[in-house]
């Protein structure tokens, strides 16, 4: 990990850092703080064959399965919240058998992480014990010959069991650390050096940074690291974690980030009704992903789009936002 | 009006229904585990009205948060006012796996007669007519919490004598890597502490026999007759234990859900008025 010369990149060198194929996982948790910015760049690049890991996915694993950049997706969840009842590009690709899905429960996920972040290359854990999560026959990496040991970064099974061999608490059940290749986040604050500063709940991130071999901090701002020096216990990542980091406004949008931006449930919900089929996919690509920059994006949404998302200072969301039918 | 009295028929929707149901499996002083959705407003009802010191955790990482704005999803700011710690994922999970937590309230695609839980395919799961959300941290908060309850939407495709998928574990579970049948308690040892205790669907509420671990109806909504909903069962729902119509909301109840916790009609649009 470097730490002489500048951290700072732009978003674009920092999609190229992803390179085909690249193990990946994102900060953040469901509809919020993902670094869709990054997401639509590397959709913009063309990037194939990703493996994507995720504690839970949202509408950034939506645009990057419906783009045709991801061939494995291993998580527990994906959907939109009130804003998507699923995954439909995720859906659409599995009945196509487009796309290898392994599925894990969300405690098992961030166990996984939890594990790759420590160093370990295992975590025990006894939850969801009697599910088909755990029937054999179910390991999908396994049905498509991935568990060869080929991959150093693919575990040999997806998952072990054994009686605890210390106290007599039954049986266990081993899940594998998720050793991913790049971690991409998207956060509030960054200081040059790399120090982290999240606002509200940090979700997995502190363990998804340690896990991955690179990680890419994509911030709303990059800050002197002395302020953020001034009161280390409200930083969440010492900066030596982070590789590379990219000042990028409105990162995160259409999901949502504490303290700055509200999630867009209007551009989520009408992502979800159009990506139904392909075609409408390839349509809301067309218009919102190719031939754009990031400034552009924005430029596109509108002033008053984004002001109508602002968070109020005091409060951390907006209290313009309409969320129900009043 | 008096405001412990119950609202008559038209007065509320079925979702109010519910969600009052919801609410009233709450008891006092508990720890309680919620996810996205109408359990939200559910809980928050339990909590400023017979279980106000209840302890409410969010998945994403809150503890014990007492905000004034409902939140729409667990990773929203709008969960963290007024709360004792704001963290992360790993560590609410920890919490739930260490034994803090006494009662989920979790959702279900499809749902069978010992409380086996689907939301991850429907069909075949190699070869899946429809691909769901995935477990989230259904299967977890059922692992790890004492009680849990269910909000379903009741169709006999979804009440149904074998999921397509067991993603949360119910009362009889698979033991891999035969995928024998065995109760919970023999599968869990000594990380047992319970298992699903209700049901809510739109037409009942639901419990699970303590010994068989076998659904039965407890309560049919207003409307709704015991034998109806037994032909909404693809199972043989036990309905000899019925305790009678399921109480409505009373107008303290509705003033809280619709003019306190979800002005915006988030998840519970208005009774209309007549």
């Amino acid at each position: 990990m470097m730490s002489s010369r500048s951290k700072r990149i732009t978003l674009k060198e920092a999609a190229e850092i992803v390179r085909d194929g690249t193990l990946l996982t994102f900060s953040g948790f469901t509809i919020w703080r993902r670094p869709c910015a990054l997401v639509f760049e590397l959709i913009r690049q063309k990037r194939r064959n990703l493996h994507l890991v995720e504690v839970n996915g949202g509408p950034h694993s939506e645009f990057l399965i419906g783009a045709g950049c991801v061939d494995v997706w291993e998580s527990c969840w994906i959907g939109h919240e009130l804003y998507g009842k699923f995954g439909a590009n995720l859906s659409r690709k599995v009945k196509n058998k487009e796309i290898i899905c392994e599925d894990y429960s969300h405690a098992e996920m961030g166990f996984r992480f939890l594990a790759a972040a420590s160093g370990m290359p295992f975590l025990p854990t006894q939850t969801s014990l009697g599910t088909d999560i755990h029937n054999p026959e179910y390991d999908m990496l396994g049905r498509a010959g991935l568990r060869d040991g080929k991959n150093p970064r693919i575990a040999r099974k997806k998952y072990e069991t054994m009686k605890d061999p210390f106290f007599g608490d039954g049986e266990q059940v081993l899940v594998p650390a998720a050793r991913v290749e790049v971690a991409v986040l998207s956060v509030q604050q960054v200081g040059e050096e790399g120090t982290v500063r999240i606002g509200g709940q940090f979700f997995t991130d502190p363990e998804i940074c340690r896990a991955a071999d690179t990680t890419i901090v994509v911030a709303e701002e990059i800050v002197p690291e002395e302020t953020l020096r001034r009161e280390p216990r409200l930083n969440d990542i010492p900066g030596f974690q982070v590789d590379h980091i990219v000042e990028c406004a409105y990162g995160a949008h259409p999901t949502g980030m504490f303290g700055h931006y509200d999630v867009d449930g209007d551009f989520i919900r009408n992502f979800y009704m159009q990506t139904r089929t392909q075609e409408g996919f390839d349509e809301f690509a067309r218009e919102w992903i190719f031939g754009l920059d990031h400034d552009a994006y924005l430029s596109k949404l509108g002033v008053g789009r984004l002001l109508n998302l602002q968070a109020n200072r005091a409060l951390n969301f907006s209290t313009r936002v309409k969320r129900g039918h009043k | 009006m008096e405001r412990h009295a119950y609202a008559k028929a038209g007065e509320y929707t079925l979702a109010d229904l519910m969600t009052v149901a919801a609410g009233r499996e709450v008891m006092d002083n508990e720890v309680v585990f919620a996810g996205t959705g109408m359990p939200m407003i559910a809980i928050m009802l339990a909590q400023k009205t017979h279980a106000p010191n209840l302890k409410l955790i969010f998945e994403a990482g809150t503890f014990d948060g007492r905000s004034s704005f409902t939140p729409t999803s667990v990773g929203d700011p709008r969960c963290e006012g007024g709360a004792s710690r704001a963290s992360g994922l790993c560590e609410a999970f920890a919490i739930a796996q260490r034994g803090y937590v006494d009662l989920g309230f979790l959702g279900g695609s499809e749902v069978d007669e010992y409380g086996n839980v689907n939301t991850t395919v429907i069909g075949d799961y190699l070869n899946p007519d429809l691909r769901l959300t995935g477990s989230g941290g259904n299967p977890d908060i059922n692992s790890f919490a004492r009680r849990t309850v269910f909000i379903m939407v009741h169709e006999a495709r979804r009440f149904t004598r074998n999921v397509s998928y067991i993603t949360s574990p119910g009362w009889r579970v698979k033991k891999w890597p035969s995928g024998e049948w065995v109760h919970r308690r023999e599968l869990y040892g000594r990380a047992f502490r319970g298992g699903p205790s209700a049901v809510i669907s739109t037409a009942g509420v639901f419990r699970f026999d303590d010994v068989t671990g076998r659904m039965y109806l407890d309560s049919y909504h207003p409307g709704k007759t015991p034998e109806e909903i037994r032909g909404l069962c693809q199972f043989d729902l036990d309905v000899s234990r019925t305790s009678g119509e399921t109480a409505p909301p009373t107008y303290e109840e509705l003033h809280i859900i619709h003019e306190v916790l979800d002005r915006e009609e988030i998840f519970l649009p208005k009774p209309k008025r007549p």
